[in-house]
């Protein structure tokens, strides 16, 4: 209950952007009636409705997240849940709640109104339906605490922020050649399968960041800076190491391409 | 095993906070005991918000610790946090939730919360539920910020400068609101504040800190008793020399006469001259005589 109480307390503070994905989707819905042709119109405003309905959900998750506990603590507002009985967990879980919730509700605001007049949500199936919200939701997340945990970086005005842009450089830098690797024996599935994989690590290392920043940093934003950059520094570091194992097992492991093959089996 | 009635609300232990090279707090240690009004006071810059801050557990200190009903506050901060009610220098509740918002979002975390008392405290000064916090007046933010603080029935008070910015009669309803509070449950206070004049009637005892140290902790009868100040006339009557043994602190002279702050017993100044008399010393008197001649004094 207290999860979801700090989560009212953040939409509260930001309804008002619920209203704007509504008036965003209502101009849509105008624009459409408007078209001199709109069986054509249809189809087309339809892709760009659910297109402008993602771009603005991940949108308002990235801004959401980089103010989310930053905006509290410069306006010193952050004291008013740390002086309440809660955990560090239910404020960091309630607030995460709500930035998700809003940018999956302002998503939906945004290009549901020309959807239904278009009928295209009928020709969706429930699959369908359910892999859009799901990259909605996922994306949003990943988002939201990726810009999180920037936001803490750049407002501390501290030396870590010396580390952190190292260890993203060495994080960039690796995956490049590691990518680059499996490009050469196109490997392009287990490239795939390798980025989906980092990308789920160091989300849960930003998601681990976001919580420390909040129960070993509370209202010293210094110190919570300090706890993200040594948490993503060293998720970056084991998630590469991880990455690297893996390209090299995948290397070994992989069947040979099939004209090497072939060369392999005339020379027995 | 202490009961709750024995334990130390406010126990500070050698606390030391940093940040880089500069020294915000050193060694500061205090007791608040129960049912005491405790009142840190201090210039700006002294070190009193980073100490509020680590008193709340909001901040950790470099050194040293704080316990509060003998737990240490950064471990245990969310259950302690039942107990303690805080008025923050800066009404912080969020400006876009209206006064009835705030209240129900507080009312749901508290298994004690107080929901007539609350009500009647804000009907008592007429302010408006259904108004965003942020638009209230800054007296009525301060009002609200008290009725929630007191809200929880909290053992302990924690009042950050709760009259800073307010006009005469604003800070008068915080200090008798406060004064109801003691009479009726006996909490336990600590305040910092810059209204030295509005405190004096409350505080039991007083810590001022100067330069993160705390030059003073003591009741407010010892302070009285320890400093003593005294005035003549006409002014060439008396010589700074001549003060010497009892310690001046804060020598000044007019054209009618001159006065000072002796920590020692003045009795025999006063036998042997007649025209030295002792005076009324106020609180905020004896903080700009300690703080503004930023003399080492032995607590």
């Amino acid at each position: 209950m207290s999860v979801l109480a700090v989560t009212r307390r953040e939409w509260i503070g930001r309804r008002n952007v619920l209203l704007l994905s509504l008036g965003m989707g209502l101009l849509q819905f105008i624009g459409l009636h408007l078209n001199p042709d709109p069986a054509q119109a249809f189809d087309k405003t339809s892709f760009l409705a659910v297109a402008t309905g993602t771009m603005y959900a991940w949108a308002v998750a990235a801004l959401y997240g980089a103010t989310m506990l930053s905006r509290d603590l410069e306006e010193r507002r952050f004291g008013f849940l740390l002086n309440q009985p809660l955990h560090e967990a239910q404020i960091f879980l309630g607030k995460v709640l709500a930035g998700v919730g809003l940018a999956f509700l302002s998503g939906l605001l945004a290009c549901l109104p020309p959807l239904l007049l278009s009928g295209f949500w009928r020709q969706l199936g429930m699959r369908e339906v359910g892999s859009i919200m799901g990259v909605w939701l996922a994306g949003s997340l990943v988002l939201l605490l990726l810009f999180h945990a920037l936001s803490i970086q750049v407002r501390s005005r501290s030396l870590w922020l010396a580390l952190d842009l190292a260890a993203w450089a060495l994080f960039f830098l690796g995956v490049r050649l590691l990518s680059l690797r499996l490009m050469a024996v196109d490997g392009f599935r287990e490239m795939a399968h390798l980025w989906l994989g980092l990308l789920i690590a160091v989300s849960l290392g930003l998601a681990v960041a976001g919580y420390l920043q909040v129960s070993e940093g509370r209202a010293d934003l210094q110190r919570g800076h300090r706890w993200v950059s040594l948490t993503m520094a060293s998720t970056l570091v084991l998630v590469l190491l991880g990455g690297w194992a893996q390209v090299v097992w995948t290397l070994k492991h992989r069947p040979a391409p099939v004209q090497t093959q072939a060369r392999t089996h005339r020379i027995r | 095993m202490t009961s709750n009635a024995e334990m130390n609300p406010v126990d500070c232990h050698q606390l030391g906070v940093r940040y880089g090279r500069m020294v915000a707090l050193e060694e500061v240690t205090f007791t608040v005991a129960p049912g005491q009004v405790y009142a840190l006071l201090g210039r700006n810059g002294s070190g009193k918000t980073s100490l509020v801050r680590c008193l709340l557990g909001h901040q950790k200190p470099c050194s040293g610790h704080i316990e509060l009903f003998e737990q240490d506050v950064w471990a245990s901060r969310r259950s302690l946090m039942h107990r303690v009610g805080v008025v923050s220098e800066e009404p912080d509740a969020p400006p876009t939730m209206t006064t009835r918002q705030v209240l129900q979002f507080c009312a749901g975390l508290y298994p004690s919360w107080d929901a007539l008392g609350v009500e009647a405290r804000l009907q008592r000064f007429r302010v408006p539920q259904e108004l965003p916090f942020g638009k209230l007046s800054r007296g009525q933010k301060a009002q609200v910020s008290l009725a929630l603080a007191l809200g929880p029935r909290p053992s302990l008070l924690v009042l950050d400068d709760p009259t800073l910015g307010l006009d005469a009669v604003a800070r008068r309803e915080v200090y008798d609101e406060l004064l109801g509070e003691l009479a009726e449950r006996g909490t336990t206070v600590f305040i910092t504040t810059h209204d030295l004049a509005g405190i004096e009637g409350l505080a039991d005892r007083v810590g001022i800190l100067h330069q993160g140290r705390l030059l003073v902790d003591a009741s407010l009868e010892d302070l009285k008793a320890r400093y003593r100040k005294i005035g003549w006339a006409p002014p060439q009557a008396l010589r700074l020399e001549d003060l010497a043994p009892y310690g001046p602190l804060g020598f000044r002279m007019g054209s009618l006469g001159g006065e000072t702050v002796l920590q020692g017993d003045p009795a025999p100044l006063l036998a042997a001259r007649p025209e030295v008399q002792i005076q009324d010393l106020s609180l905020e008197e004896l903080f700009v005589t300690l703080v503004g001649a930023d003399t080492e004094v032995a607590s």
